[in-house]
């Protein structure tokens, strides 16, 4: 289910020889242009934002940014940007099993699509910021700077990936100490796999979010009748008369899972939140920015 | 065989296979479809739950149905279901199949065929040898009935056509005594009378069993037709008074173009109880002239069509003499025998002889013409050569004219001057008789009455051709009658007067015969044997069994004793005959026919009707609903078990794909359905289209644009030539209607005088056969004016602009004669201004017209000769269209010139204009009139 992607995904190699962002990349940027819209405001009018320089506007720029004043005075357009008083380190795990690919009849798009849409927009919002992001679990671990690292972090979201596990756990990687981190996932492996990471990571001095995203299907549990499930890896499998019979049972052992995981959040300090793939992915990412911004 | 009803199983015993369907019932059940498979990660969470309630997991109950009609079906079909099931033949006997064969079969021919083939497959499934044979035959030398299997006869029942004649019954009936020792027979009959029906059915039954197949509905006749008062009147007939009562009677005949329609429809019905229904065709005499045949619509059978021939023609004759009667005097006018003996039979009409002409007349009669003026006798040649009949009586005037032109056409011998006088009171002799005809002479068989006497008459000149051209000579040897063809005509001289003065031939009844053996008059009343005696006759048109015209080329010729025994048989089969002049009909039925149902059967004679239902094997139809059962119940296992995904694409997304595609195919079969309609409609507006625009474009004088597909050009046209109309209206007598645009492509240019062409750069070179249409336009007297709307800015026209270069390119191919710039004294310079220059939006392009043929220098003349006609085409590059251009409020569109100047030059432009068209509706006349001056001297003024 790699290829879930994939329409877009052929276009990568091309796009890559031309230098554009890949269509992930242009998402990502659109959704986060949304937020820093709205957002923008409020950072404005408070004090500690110094004037960092003006700069040429360029497309892609909205027209809020730009300052009229500055802008006036030539005939280029400018837009006047804020220094931010120092960088933060964010370390984003996009959980890449098997798992995610899942996307019932009536989503609109799968997980894992989802979580690479949120883990690049809020890239985006954070690299504009200034700071610093990496991906965990992969060759970009280390967080930089710069829209040369939001590149790579496109490149590296949208790349095929061989020997994928059924379910993800967060990876065992040296962490930014004081850092923060992001975890997307549906969180639905092995307890004994999953909460040991998300402990070794509190306790690696790193404070964050995790969001669980999940279908609505796995929500809701519309199965009936004599059904065999099978993970997206098909190495678990599970028979039932009448599926619908076990729609309670299942629905609340998710509820147990989404409790034990902000249970979990809150032991650490850090937070959770549930994001369904059938909702607005803007909400997610006004969320994270907000969950993320605030620890500043 | 089992039977219920309609329905009969040939292998019943497998029909017990039914009876395990029961256990079938319960092994299906036992053995449910597949559970669905789901991909679902949440599949950890479930681990470990117990299903709460636990049913046996049972095979759906309409799944189970399904599948149990479909093995029900399968041993429903392997048993072998016949619908209608005959009886199967259970004697031993070789098998008899007879067919009548005769017309009265041909119209449910087919069930017929079906009907021998069951039989034959009957016979084949009992293995019994068969002979089928066919009454309308002639029955074969040695009386042996040819047995053989079945399958033999299958080929030749396929080719089997019904014939065009009666059945010989009597004859085979006759045979049979001989040739079948004991025979089951069948016989399929027409039910009719005919000859001998009874003998035919008591051989049959002497036989052995047999059984009497008739039809459901007896086939129909009809009478020859025959004129009553101008009226063709026929009769229908039918054997029985049961019979339909509503019959529609079609006359058929050719069309002026030559093709073969039904000319009238009419329907006709008969009264209770009768078997006779008369029919009148009240026709116009073109119409009825030009009828073939008439036939029974429902009924496609020789019986039921009766083929006319010169009897039903009533022809045109033209009478014309020289002497015009004094009042009272009708006995001695030389036309007055003529009118009695052709005015009952035929149309006649009397004219000036150029009137008649124009009226095509069949025959033209002429009465004591000495001479023609020399157009008269050019027409009157030409007339005889496309195929006239002329008949010239003689008289004094030709006998004083006779020897002045030695040869000539329009008399079949060359003539001696004076004639002769025998019998009279100066001379020698009694009055001369007729002698006996001679052999190739059509009179052949018309009596040789003494009291024939010839007092007068014109001599022929020896001549070697003289006896050959001789229809009837008097006893001494003279001719009385010649004939000599004359192209596609024959021209026919009486050397006697047509009145009583020379002889008494006009008195008798052998005037009137002659006539009509002539083909002068239309036969009255039937065929006699003698009217045909003596004569071989070739068939032109021949009917086959249904009633239609077959092919005749292999047909031998008929005596006349043959076809006077009025008894059509294979060797003269019904049709038209032709002998010299004369065509009879032979039809099947006399004015006497009557038709009558057969006899009842004798005991022992079974009797069946035909067609009501045929035995039909539905094994196969059982075979395929099964397999679809099972195919509807594979889809629905897959369905059930969530396996129905086509390539992974989901069940929904397939729904919709479906639906789509049924949408179109629906969509597609609506449209085939109604395609044939909408192409039926399409035919038959186009042409009311084209009438429409003929119409507009005839009513008026229109003037037209050719289009240029360049929309601006095309309007600048249109708005030039309408503004030239009304400019044309406005001044002259010409008063145009509203231009029309033209595409030279599609579009019939003969209707324009005058085609205005614009050159844009886009325009795309014709087609050929737009060239073609263009070429024929220019040659048959249309004028296009071409117009390079670009000042001429290059050197010459045609090199120098792009527009030049198009119209190079379209020009190339026209037929376009010489061209010189327009000399001072052309004639379009003062069609009605006095002009020099020519200017449009541009001033100063150089016009190019024909270039003068042979241009003469007249003394004393402003202008030399210049050649006759007009033009065909004019080039010039000065945009007239721009200069004439009127919007609707009539104010000019576009700028010209300047200021007062401009005003001037277009004035100019439309003076030209006016003047060009001028040139186009009277050509030269302008010209013409340079000579007034030398005709005026001429006249003595």
């Amino acid at each position: 289910m790699s290829t879930s992607r994939s329409p877009e995904w052929l276009r990568r190699d091309a796009e890559k020889i031309t230098g554009s962002l890949p269509p992930l990349m242009a998402e990502a940027d659109r959704l986060a242009h949304t937020v820093v819209a709205g957002v923008h405001g409020r950072r404005r009018a408070g004090p500690g934002e110094a004037f960092w320089q003006y700069r040429h506007a360029v497309p892609g720029d909205t027209a809020e940014r730009i300052d009229w004043r500055q802008s006036a005075r030539s005939d280029a357009l400018y837009i006047r940007e804020m220094e931010w008083e120092s960088a933060q380190s964010v370390q984003i795990w996009v959980d890449n099993a098997l798992s995610l690919d899942y996307r019932s009849e009536t989503a609109p798009r799968s997980k894992s699509d989802r979580a690479a849409l949120l883990a690049l927009a809020l890239s985006v919002l954070l690299v504009r910021g200034g700071e610093r992001v990496g991906l965990l679990g992969t060759s970009l671990t280390q967080p930089r700077v710069g829209e040369t690292q939001l590149t790579r972090l496109a490149l590296e979201l949208c790349r095929v990936q061989e020997s994928r596990p059924d379910y993800g756990a967060p990876p065992d990687e040296p962490m930014v100490r004081g850092g923060r981190a992001v975890f997307l996932s549906d969180f639905m492996g092995p307890r004994d796999d999953v909460f040991p990471a998300l402990i070794r990571a509190a306790e690696a001095g790193v404070s964050g979010a995790y969001v669980m995203i999940l279908d609505p299907a796995e929500e809701h549990f519309p199965f009936d009748g004599r059904m065999i499930f099978e993970s997206m890896g098909k190495l678990v499998d599970f028979e039932t008369q009448r599926a619908k019979a076990l729609a309670e049972a299942y629905r609340e052992r998710l509820f147990e899972r989404q409790q034990a995981l902000s249970d979990m959040a809150r032991r650490t300090g850090w937070q959770s939140l549930v994001h369904r793939t059938s909702e607005s992915p803007r909400k997610a990412l006004l969320w994270l920015y907000a969950a993320i911004g605030g620890l500043r | 065989m089992l039977g219920f009803g309609a329905l009969a199983f040939l292998n019943p015993w497998l029909l017990a296979g039914l009876a395990a369907l029961p256990v079938l019932w319960f092994l299906l059940r036992a053995i449910p479809p597949g559970p669905k498979r789901e991909a679902f990660p949440g599949v950890r969470l479930l681990l470990g739950l117990k299903d709460p309630e636990v049913t046996p997991e049972r095979t759906p109950w309409w799944l189970l149905l399904l599948r149990m009609a479909a093995i029900a079906a399968a041993i429903a079909a392997f048993a072998e279901p016949v619908l209608n099931p005959r009886q199967p033949m259970t004697g031993s006997e070789p098998a008899l199949i007879v067919l009548d064969g005769g017309w009265a079969s041909a119209p449910d021919w087919a069930d017929r065929q079906v009907r021998a083939r069951e039989l034959l497959a009957q016979a084949a499934r009992a293995r019994r040898p068969v002979a089928l044979v066919v009454l309308a035959e002639e029955p074969p030398a040695d009386p042996v009935l040819d047995l053989r299997p079945a399958a033999d006869w299958q080929g030749l029942l396929d080719t089997l056509t019904p014939r065009p004649w009666a059945p010989h019954r009597a004859t085979w009936a006759e045979w049979l005594e001989d040739a079948a020792p004991s025979v089951e027979s069948w016989w399929l009959s027409d039910g009719l009378a005919h000859d001998a029906n009874g003998v035919f059915a008591q051989a049959l039954a002497a036989r052995g069993p047999a059984t009497r197949i008739g039809p459901v509905e007896l086939a129909m006749a009809l009478r020859p037709a025959r004129l009553e008062g101008g009226v063709l009147a026929t009769e229908a007939l039918r054997a029985a008074p049961d019979l339909p009562r509503d019959l529609q009677i079609v006359a058929i005949g050719t069309d002026p173009a030559g093709t073969e329609r039904r000319l009238a429809v009419l329907p006709a019905a008969f009264a209770d109880q009768e078997t006779e229904a008369t029919v009148a065709l009240d026709l116009p005499l073109e119409l009825r002239n030009r009828v073939s045949r008439i036939g029974i619509a429902s009924q496609p059978s020789a019986g039921a069509v009766t083929l006319t021939d010169s009897a039903l023609k009533r022809r045109k004759v033209g009478l014309l003499s020289s002497a015009e009667p004094q009042e009272g005097a009708d006995l001695v006018s030389p036309l007055h025998f003529l009118r009695q003996a052709l005015e009952p039979s035929a149309e006649v009409i009397e004219a000036p002889l150029e009137d008649m002409l124009k009226a095509s007349p069949d025959v033209l009669v002429l009465a004591d013409i000495g001479t023609f003026s020399a157009d008269t006798r050019g027409a009157l040649e030409r007339w005889v050569q496309e195929g006239g009949l002329l008949v010239r009586f003689a008289g004094p005037r030709m006998a004083r004219a006779a020897g002045v032109i030695s040869d000539d056409p329009l008399l079949p011998v060359r003539l001696r001057a004076g004639g002769r006088t025998v019998g009279g009171a100066l001379s020698w002799g009694a009055p001369r008789t007729l002698r006996a005809y001679p052999d190739h002479s059509p009179f052949v068989g018309l009596p040789v009455p003494d009291e024939v006497t010839v007092t007068r008459q014109v001599m022929a000149q020896p001549d070697p051709e003289l006896p050959d051209r001789t229809l009837a000579a008097l006893e001494d040897g003279t001719s009385l009658v010649t004939a000599a063809d004359l192209g596609d005509g024959r021209v026919v001289l009486f050397h006697v007067t047509a009145n009583a003065e020379w002889s008494s031939l006009p008195l008798s009844g052998l005037f009137v015969q002659m006539l009509e053996r002539l083909a002068i008059s239309a036969r009255s009343g039937a065929l006699t044997a003698e009217d045909l005696a003596g004569s071989v006759w070739t068939p032109v048109l021949a009917l086959d069994g249904f009633g239609r015209p077959v092919d005749v080329t292999d047909l031998p010729g008929v005596p006349g004793e043959r076809l006077a025994e009025g008894r059509p048989g294979a060797d003269a089969p019904p049709g038209l005959y032709r002998s010299a002049n004369r065509l009879v009909a032979i039809n099947l039925t006399t004015p006497q026919t009557v038709l009558a149902p057969a006899a009842a059967p004798p005991p022992g004679m079974a009797l069946e009707a035909l067609g009501v239902t045929t035995e039909t094997a539905l094994k196969q139809w059982v075979l395929v609903l099964a397999l679809l059962l099972l195919g509807v119940d594979l889809l629905a296992t897959l369905w059930l078990g969530g396996r129905l995904r086509l390539n992974g694409v989901r069940t929904r997304a397939a729904g919709r794909v479906a639906g789509r595609v049924a949408g179109s195919l629906l969509a597609l079969g609506l449209a085939l359905a109604a395609g044939p309609s909408w192409a039926q409609q399409g035919l038959a507006e186009t042409p009311q289209v084209d009438e429409e625009w003929a119409l507009l474009a005839t009513s008026d004088t229109v003037l037209a644009y050719v289009v240029t597909g360049d929309a601006q050009v095309d309007r600048i046209s249109a708005a030039g030539l309408s503004g030239l109309s009304r400019m044309l209206s406005a001044r002259t007598a010409i008063e145009p209607g509203e231009p029309m645009a033209v595409n030279i492509e599609t579009d019939e240019l003969a209707f324009f005088p005058m085609l205005y062409w614009p050159i844009s750069e886009g325009q795309r070179s014709p087609s050929d056969a737009a060239i073609a249409k263009l070429n024929a336009y220019l040659r048959t007297g249309g004028m296009i004016v071409f117009d390079t709307r670009d000042a001429n800015l290059g050197a010459g026209f045609g090199t120098g602009t792009p527009n030049g270069k198009v119209l190079q390119r379209i020009a190339a191919r026209l037929d376009i004669p010489p061209l010189e710039p327009l000399p001072e004294d052309h004639v379009l310079t003062r069609t009605f201004y006095l002009l020099q220059i020519f200017p449009g939006r541009h001033v100063g392009g150089e016009l190019w017209v024909e270039a003068a043929q042979d241009a003469r220098e007249v003394e004393g003349l402003p202008f030399r000769n210049l050649n006759d006609g007009v033009t065909p085409v004019v080039i010039g590059s000065n945009d007239w269209a721009a200069a004439w251009a009127l919007d609707p409020s009539g104010r000019p569109m576009f700028p010209v010139g300047r200021t007062l100047g401009g005003d001037r030059q277009r004035e100019m432009a439309w003076r030209f204009g006016i003047n060009l068209v001028m040139h186009v509706m009277t050509g030269n006349y302008k010209s013409d009139q340079v000579h007034v001056p030398a005709l005026l001297e001429r006249l003595g003024q």
